[in-house]
């Protein structure tokens, strides 16, 4: 009698907890921002998991990897394979890591990171270390990105237990947050960020005079990494400047940049010495005034690097795979429509 | 008797969901203002500022009067200043430039009037001055020193209480820095910074 009695109570308690532990899981997923509209750059991240992960390049780095180049180019007119695994000023931990998680799933033959996040030495705000970290499956490369990310106000258990700083939410909650509580909606063309609108590039300023214009130990200590993870698994890392004509980039940082390529034997391609050559025009190939490019910027951008990547780094033509024919007939499929959708948003007509 | 179970477990949710939802004290405050990208995080950095505006205001002037003070054509620009009211009396500037952050963190703007530049930072509604950078000699600090002075000029102007780098020296004055950028014993630069740039 008394065992059975125990045992109900145990029963019980087990109930009482899972009843517990599931109210709190969806109150978390009520909770937690969803970025389907609005500020999307949070969702990026996450994308990359529901892939066929059989990638030739993988793209890490900030908004000047995922707002400049379309891997949709790169396929239709060089059958290359690409990811961009971008977000919100990634930092270069934070890459080098993605990078580490990547190696989870794949292995490519081209490593492509942009070079402009080698100005910061440490995290600068927890908004842009929660859209990139939130977004990696659980793994030692995230639990090593969030500990190399964190600021001093921020705590581990945040980021295990989003409700934990998300909880403040709930005034805000929106149909948004009900509809996208456990699905989620494409917001990128494999990782890329498209934007179709037109604002010139006027009256860029340049960059004011730094004390010191030297990278900081702890960007050069993961650049290292990076190169050596690299190396490891026979990858090919080129390092890329994209043509993004603010924040200003300093013929400092290009002579930092440069001899670390001399040093490392590494290919490194400064895009904005390239603009002429690629057609880069920043009174129409810009959305924000020269900060990224357009649709339009990116297309023309992409079709540069494509040609680079297959006939100088030689990456094969694989549009005669059948099944990834398939995958990318979709993928261009969703492209084109979200083209037309923006061209009308935006009322502006399609070039031909 | 027999759905006391049923009523503690209910209890307990409850309990733990108006924990969460009441948010914590002093420690939901400083998550706010860290600015997460999100927008209820982003309405308690508002309510804390419409709380805050008249202190806000006070505190604004107070730094005008005891921080680094900037001056242009009789109209004086400190860091931290609504840079509506500086455009106001300054006139509309020679050129000016938007950046907006990556996801939609705010827009940093960039004023450039003869001489000199100032960028802001927004805070809420408004736009703030983040620094001030004296870009050639035709416009010097109101203690006298311009860009073709030298090092022993600064020291003689503003003392020696400073910090010093290889190639910089940096006044502070309740939070506001004061900073000389150096080329050898040259003023390669000078510039204003809000303490929400350290």
């Amino acid at each position: 009698m008394k065992g059975k009695l125990k045992k109900r109570a145990c029963i019980k308690f087990i109930l009482s907890a899972l009843v517990v532990v599931t109210s709190l899981f969806l109150l978390q997923r009520l909770l937690v921002p969803k970025y389907v509209d609005g500020v999307v750059e949070g969702a990026f991240i996450e994308e990359y998991y529901q892939q066929e992960k059989d990638f030739d390049v993988i793209f890490v780095g900030d908004c000047e990897v995922y707002e400049n180049f379309s891997p949709i180019v790169l396929w239709e007119d060089y059958g290359i394979n690409s990811y961009i695994r971008g977000s919100a000023e990634q930092y270069i931990w934070q890459s080098y890591y993605m990078l580490e998680d990547t190696l989870r799933y794949e292995t490519p033959d081209v490593v492509i990171f942009n070079v402009q996040s080698l100005q910061f030495n440490e995290s600068q705000s927890e908004a842009y270390n929660r859209m990139t970290l939130e977004g990696m499956k659980w793994s030692p490369s995230k639990i090593k990105a969030i500990q190399a990310s964190m600021k001093e106000e921020e705590h581990f258990l945040d980021y295990v237990f989003p409700i934990l700083r998300y909880h403040t939410r709930w005034s805000d909650l929106s149909a948004t947050d009900v509809t996208y509580m456990f699905r989620k909606k494409q917001v990128t063309h494999n990782g890329y960020y498209m934007r179709v609108d037109v604002k010139p590039a006027e009256n860029v300023p340049d960059g004011k005079v730094l004390a010191d214009y030297s990278f900081g130990d702890n960007a050069w200590k993961y650049l290292d990494m990076m190169t050596a993870l690299c190396e490891e698994n026979g990858i090919r890392l080129i390092l890329i400047k994209a043509p993004s004509l603010y924040p200003y980039w300093y013929d400092e940082y290009e002579a930092q940049v440069e001899d670390y390529a001399a040093a490392h034997n590494l290919e490194y391609i400064n895009f904005l010495e390239l603009t002429d050559e690629i057609g880069i025009d920043y009174s129409t190939d810009t959305y924000d005034a020269g900060l990224h490019m357009n649709l339009s910027g990116a297309e023309k951008l992409s079709g540069y690097l494509g040609k680079y990547l297959s006939e100088d780094v030689g990456l094969p033509d694989r549009r005669n795979e059948e099944h990834l024919c398939e995958i990318w007939k979709e993928k261009i499929a969703a492209y084109e429509a979200e083209k037309q959708a923006q061209y009308e948003y935006y009322g502006i007509e399609e070039e031909n | 008797m027999k759905y006391r179970g049923v009523k503690n477990t209910l209890a307990c949710v409850c309990v733990l969901g108006m924990c969460m939802l009441a948010g914590c004290g002093s420690d939901g405050a400083t998550q706010a203002d860290s600015n997460v990208t999100d927008s209820s995080v982003e309405t308690s950095t508002e309510n804390t500022a419409a709380d805050d505006a008249v202190a806000d205001d006070a505190e604004a002037d107070a730094e005008i009067a005891s921080g680094f003070v900037f001056e242009s054509n009789g109209v004086e620009i400190a860091v931290d200043m609504d840079m509506s009211s500086i455009v106001d009396a300054l006139g509309e500037p020679d050129s000016y430039f938007e950046q907006p952050s990556c996801a939609a963190q705010g827009i940093a703007k960039i004023y450039t009037y003869s001489g000199f530049q100032i960028e802001t930072y927004p805070d809420g509604e408004q736009d703030l001055i983040a620094s001030i950078i004296l870009k050639d000699d035709s416009v010097s600090t109101p203690e006298g020193i311009d860009l073709s002075m030298t090092k022993d000029d600064i020291i003689a102007a503003y003392g020696s209480d400073y910090q010093e780098t290889d190639k910089s020296i940096t006044y502070e004055n309740n939070g506001t820095k004061l900073c000389f950028i150096l080329n050898g014993e040259d003023i390669a630069s000078i510039e204003y910074d809000s303490p929400v740039l350290n």
